[in-house]
């Protein structure tokens, strides 16, 4: 371990809070970093992700208000670091930072119960350290109005910086939700920094949360992301996430439907150049009998860049009658681009639909050549191809401003 | 004093070593309509394709200029821009793009490089519309993704409402006739005769003579095993039809 873990001081903590902690450290020291040869770190070879070499951000820093093209309940994080602001809310909806829902019975119930720690090093760092986040609570029947939209700002600093953020969203019966996040950068990078975000998603029976997310970080940066949903009956958890930074990322989403009727729609985007490895991967457990779950993902991969896609859909023994469907697709700009898909299908029910599916190729000479002869120029011409590829996706966002923002988002230089 | 806009000089090229054009000669000046007809499998599309930049053919020897300019030199884009446009055989399908957007991009590429403002979205829709209504194109057929479901002669439709926004000093047409009908075939032929002003030139190449009823050609050439065989006026064509290209087939 060296150093890299900060002594922490758990005398001030209700028992329940420091056992959740040192439950999330042991289980760190047991896997320790992953190698080149853990398996699920086979395809995305862990680099640059060692956090002894960096120190972990404690300070945040001023918060500069973003220009945001929707309306919504933004909460600002600075290097990972919830400022503390929270925007005033409708009836119905709970909202504190989680230092203080730490003090709370409402976290002791929900908090470390949906992300599993037990093969996954950087979430069992993260309840380590639990250092700083927002917890949601949306009470029955509450229809939230507006997206909230949590934003992280990373100012490139001289140090290298591992940022953990800890996030709970508990949606109870009936309500709906939205949620956007937001990680993006100013400044140049001068040092490396590593995003270690845990989001724990709970949604009782018959509710929703749409879920989009840009992660748009510098790209002498890590991203590893854990979104762990218990979904309940007749739930529905949606997400969108549009990758288009870091040189290492892992965006994982990991769904449990939990109960009869309970679905999950994941999709995902990725856009890289460079050497970078961007990584989207997948666990939907189907653990009752009539869940239904679909993913699209859909990358473009260029100059020495890695796409990598693991999906795994699993069925339990008496999920019957459950439905699970995934497609991994890319399009790659040049011969040095990669992409690895591995789909894993875990089916032990009968009666069942399953399928996943990968496709993977290059931009069409002939559509190229077309749009050239008709004057528009060879790169723009690539680029509203790679635009008409995403846009299968981007089209799945039913808010119009969110989706023109997520459009906008999609990289345009360097292609 | 004729001008000549495009210079053709003993051109040689072809694809994957294989000479597909021996030798091509050719001067179009401002104003003319010049037809080249031949068999199948002569190199109509290879000389269009090769004036338009396509990659993947190799120029061995000889000479284009456009303008006075040499257009081998130039990208496709720029050939584009300068106003070279190449009506295509099988005009290409992309889902995805919205069939406005894509026309949006080209118009404002080449007016951009005529040092021309862009057109906003107001005033490119108004021309789309207008263009569009004499040849029978709907606000409806344009929302959809580019050529994708389109039939033949709504895709060639399209390529004639292109070449009518975008006015090209040189329009190329490769078998615009190809898969259409006698009335789309009229309605074509009329959006190309629009752009028949005195100035502007075509370069219509056909196996059939049935366009040239409609695009009436001050020349025609007949284009055989890579190369000009025999040229003449349009009663050359009238000649074709009747006797068929055997003659000429026969004589390499
Ligand atoms: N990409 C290619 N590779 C090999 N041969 C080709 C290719 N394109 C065309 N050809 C050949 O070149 C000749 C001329 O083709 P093309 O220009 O399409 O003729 P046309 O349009 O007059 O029918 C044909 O024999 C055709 O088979
Ligand atoms: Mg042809």
């Amino acid at each position: 371990m060296g150093g890299l873990v900060q002594q922490q001081d758990f005398d001030a903590q209700a028992p329940w809070l420091s056992a959740l902690r040192n439950a999330g450290l042991q289980a760190f020291e047991k896997q320790g970093f992953p190698t080149a040869r853990t398996e699920a770190w086979k395809y995305t070879k862990p680099r640059a992700l060692n956090v002894d070499d960096y120190v972990l951000s404690v300070a945040g820093g001023k918060t500069e208000k973003e220009e945001i093209p929707f309306d919504c309940y933004s909460f600002y994080f600075n290097n990972g670091v919830f400022d503390g602001n929270v925007p005033e809310l409708p009836d119905g909806v709970e909202v504190m930072s989680l230092a203080q829902a730490a003090q709370t019975d409402f976290a002791q119930d929900y908090l470390g119960q949906a992300a599993d720690v037990a093969d996954k090093p950087f979430a069992a760092l993260n309840q380590y350290y639990l250092s700083s986040g927002v917890c949601v609570h949306i009470l029955p029947f509450v229809q939230l109005d507006k997206p909230l939209l949590f934003i992280n700002h990373t100012l490139a600093g001289e140090t290298n910086l591992l940022m953990n953020l800890r996030n709970l969203i508990v949606v109870e019966n009936g309500a709906q939700a939205e949620l956007v996040e937001y990680f993006h950068y100013t400044g140049t990078v001068k040092s490396r920094y590593l995003t270690n975000i845990v989001n724990e998603v709970f949604l009782a029976p018959d509710s929703v949360l749409k879920h989009y997310k840009v992660q748009a970080e510098a790209f002498k940066a890590g991203h590893i992301a854990l979104t762990a949903v218990n979904a309940e009956k007749n739930a529905f958890y949606k997400s969108l996430t549009l990758q288009t930074g870091a040189d290492i990322a892992r965006n994982e989403t990991h769904v449990k439907l939990l109960s009869e009727q309970a679905g999950a729609e994941v999709d995902a985007a990725y856009q890289m150049n460079g050497w970078a490895t961007i990584d989207t991967t997948t666990d939907i457990e189907h653990l009752a009998p009539c869940t239904h779950s679909e993913q699209l993902v859909k990358g473009v991969v260029g100059g020495e860049a890695k796409g990598v896609f693991q999906g795994k859909i699993h069925i339990a023994p008496h999920a019957v009658k459950t439905e699970g469907r995934q497609l991994h697709k890319a399009l790659l700009l040049s011969d040095k681009a990669e992409v690895d898909a591995k789909p894993e299908l875990e089916i032990f029910a009968d009666d069942v639909k399953c399928s996943h599916g990968a496709a993977s190729g290059e931009l069409d000479e002939e559509q190229l050549f077309y749009m050239q002869s008709r004057g528009i120029g060879r790169e723009t011409a690539k680029q509203i191809l790679i635009d008409a590829y995403l846009e299968e996706l981007i089209a799945k966002v039913e808010d119009e401003n969110i989706r023109k923002w997520i459009k906008l988002k999609i990289k345009t230089d360097n292609l | 004093m004729a001008t000549p806009l495009l210079e053709i000089e003993n051109l040689h090229a072809g694809v994957c070593d294989k000479e597909i054009i021996k030798g091509f000669n050719l001067t179009i000046n401002e104003g003319e309509v010049h037809a080249i007809m031949g068999p199948n499998g002569a190199g109509k599309s290879t000389l269009s394709n090769v004036l338009c930049g396509k990659a993947g053919y190799e120029v061995t020897a000889g000479s284009v200029r456009f303008k006075g300019k040499d257009l081998l030199r130039m990208s496709p884009e720029e050939r584009a821009r300068e106003g070279v446009f190449l009506c295509m055989q099988y005009p290409v399908e992309i889902p995805g793009v919205p069939t406005t957007a894509f026309l949006k991009h080209s118009v404002n590429a080449v007016r951009k490089h005529h040092n021309l403002l862009e057109l906003d979205t107001m005033e490119f829709i108004k021309m789309v519309r207008e263009e569009g209504k004499k040849l029978g194109i709907d606000g409806e057929m344009i929302k959809r993704p580019l050529n994708v479901g389109f039939s033949g002669g709504e895709k060639k439709r399209l390529e004639t409402l292109q070449m009518s926004i975008l006015k090209p000093a040189l329009s190329i047409l490769d078998e615009a006739d190809s898969g259409l009908d006698i009335d789309a075939l009229k309605v074509v032929a009329e959006g190309v005769n629009g752009l028949r002003d005195g100035q502007r030139s075509m370069l219509v190449i056909t196996h059939y003579q049935r366009l040239l009823n409609y695009v009436v050609p001050d020349f025609v050439h007949v284009y055989a095993d890579g190369r000009i065989v025999k040229s003449g006026t349009k009663e050359l064509a009238l000649e074709l039809e009747e006797k068929g290209y055997a003659e000429f087939v026969r004589e390499k």
